[in-house]
């Protein structure tokens, strides 16, 4: 996962690339690294393009981040979800939590 | 009339990947395998005798539909080359056909017919040739040459070509949708739009809306919501808090708790999008997941699992029993009774000898505080004729009959009990659904913790008044 700062719109987003599978093994990561990224930003896309499988325990990471971002005022949207990942979100009903776009510029702009 | 149902291996090969290790004529629709649509329309055509033939195996269609007795009709098996075409299938088959007007099945169809109609009528009236055709196959009747009068207006038939997931899934769909089937679906149906199986337990607080139809062994668990539009195969669980509709679960298929399962298809750990075809296949057991019976190196390791823990007990539990069961058979508050129980879910019984515990003494409350009446059962799972924890011994039926509503194929008696572990009220229906629920995804370390549990809520519930 590999993060970035965002300023185009003129606001600072974070700009999280996911990549591979978020499961047991990583999601720990990814809320340990969500804490340390909240101190540079507290709006976040999570660009899924390259995210290939999610499990619950990644799913629970990704509502856990949502969580801790909307503790700070802060938002978290999602974009680029492929159609398996997005199966999941839909099956865990967790699709009704988060604001999804399909490519991370519109996830931008809507900021 | 004979009927021959000709299948070849390239009409299915779609539908491998979805159902594997299920022959294609023997894939659940509505939970009802797909020959027996096509037997059931041959018997309403009039036919005394059915062949299936195909170039591919067919082992697992002889198994199920053995030589058609169960339907009252004669069912024989034979094999064809890929490219043979229908006039050749029909010379080589010329014996069987002799003398008889033959229906012809062709390819992997559907054929949408109404239980209700006189198809042995019309069809005695039709003329030789083809009554029905589509890409994918045929409904042909050939037989003894001679002018027959043509049926006036629309038959009431009409062919489906089997040849995608989605069309799989809108015929489901649409099976699902009549009141009143025009098809024999299998399991209960007190009122129209509903199915439902044998040894289907469905908790108090979950929603059935129709229509449904629903399968064997199905166990759907606290505020679930199943329907409008939902097939659930034969052993299946859906957890709790989810929703199941316009959906099919196929069999052996674990639903999570609080899961959404909507316009798909689920089976086993793969979830379908019928109208993509997109699937996924989960890698998450609290998602979705297949049901399997464990393998025999699995019922092994637990076996042996169960024995050590048994043996830890008896040591532990040793000397307490030397020395309170004397006193309490002194006192007259330990009472034996042995009666038989059956012990696995074949309905093999076995004596157990029982010891009820009179509590209102100290030393009785002390020994039913360590489950002292259970001392003498540690036993039988030293012998594997009982596991340590599984289902509450079920007594036998004094006429021998199993009691098939309350034994699943899970079921194997335990000393303690997976519904004592987890609390759960000795009602019978809704401690089945905790004891399979264990039985299906527990495992040996599992069994132990809740060993330790049930034996610890034991000890709670002596000293609670």
């Amino acid at each position: 996962m590999i993060f970035h700062v965002d300023a185009s719109t003129g606001k600072t987003l974070g700009i999280v690339d996911l990549s591979g599978r978020l499961d047991a093994a990583n999601s720990s990561e990814l809320l340990k690294s969500f804490a340390v990224w909240q101190q540079q930003a507290n709006m976040f896309v999570f660009n899924c393009t390259r995210l290939d499988m999610i499990d619950s325990s990644g799913l629970g990471a990704i509502v856990a981040c949502l969580r801790k971002a909307l503790e700070k005022n802060g938002e978290l949207k999602l974009a680029a979800l492929n159609q398996k990942v997005s199966m999941v979100f839909e099956l865990t009903k967790a699709k009704k939590l988060f604001s999804i776009f399909p490519d991370t510029g519109s996830a931008i702009q809507s900021f | 009339m004979k009927t021959l149902i000709i299948i070849k291996e390239k009409d299915y090969a779609w539908l491998r990947p979805i159902f594997t290790g299920i022959h294609p004529l023997l894939v659940p629709i509505c939970n009802k395998p797909f020959i027996e649509f096509l037997i059931d329309f041959a018997i309403l055509a009039g036919s005394d005798a059915l062949r299936i033939l195909s170039d591919g195996p067919l082992s697992d269609v002889e198994e199920y539909c053995d030589n058609g007795s169960r339907w009252g009709i004669a069912i024989s098996y034979g094999s064809i080359k890929s490219s043979d075409e229908t006039l050749l299938i029909m010379e080589k088959n010329h014996r069987y056909c002799a003398g008889e007007r033959v229906l012809l099945m062709n390819g992997f169809v559907f054929i949408e017919y109404d239980k209700q109609h006189n198809y042995t009528a019309l069809f005695a009236e039709l003329p030789d040739g083809e009554i029905l055709g589509c890409n994918k196959g045929s409904l042909s009747l050939r037989g003894t040459p001679g002018e027959r009068p043509k049926v006036a207006g629309a038959l009431p038939l009409s062919l489906v070509e089997l040849d995608s997931l989605e069309v799989y899934y809108r015929l489901s769909m649409e099976i699902l949708s009549f009141g009143e089937s025009p098809y024999v679906i299998p399991g209960y149906s007190n009122e129209a739009y509903c199915h439902i199986g044998r040894n289907v337990v469905i908790s108090k607080s979950a929603e059935i809306r129709k229509p449904v139809i629903i399968g064997n062994n199905v166990q759907i668990m606290a505020d679930s919501i199943i329907g409008p539009l939902a097939v659930i195969g034969s052993n299946v669980i859906i957890d709790k808090a989810s929703t199941v509709t316009d959906s099919i679960v196929l069999e052996k298929t674990y639903i999570g708790e609080q899961l959404e399962v909507q316009n798909r298809i689920a089976a086993g750990n793969i979830l379908i999008e019928p109208e993509s075809g997109i699937s996924i296949a989960m890698d998450d057991p609290h998602l979705l997941t297949g049901i399997k019976k464990s393998g025999s190196a699995e019922i092994l390791f637990q076996s042996v699992v169960h024995r050590l823990f048994a043996l830890f007990l008896i040591t532990v539990l040793l000397i307490p029993f030397l020395l309170l069961s004397p006193i309490l058979k002194f006192q007259r508050k330990w009472k034996k009774s042995t009666g038989s129980y059956y012990i696995n879910d074949a309905g093999k019984t076995l004596a157990l000898t029982t010891t009820s515990i009179n509590r209102q003494s100290l030393p009785g409350s002390i020994a039913a505080a360590l489950s002292l009446d259970r001392f003498g059962l540690l036993f039988n799972v030293l012998s594997g004729q009982l596991a340590i924890i599984g289902s509450t011994p079920i007594a036998a039926k004094t006429d021998n009959s199993v009691p098939l509503l309350e034994m699943g194929s899970w079921y194997k008696a335990g000393v303690f009990s997976y519904a004592e572990a987890e609390e759960w009220p000795a009602n019978g229906d809704e401690r089945a659904i905790v004891e399979r629920y264990f039985a299906v995804h527990g495992n040996p370390l599992l069994d132990i913790a809740m060993t330790i549990k049930a034996f610890f809520n034991l000890i709670h519930e002596i000293h609670t008044p």
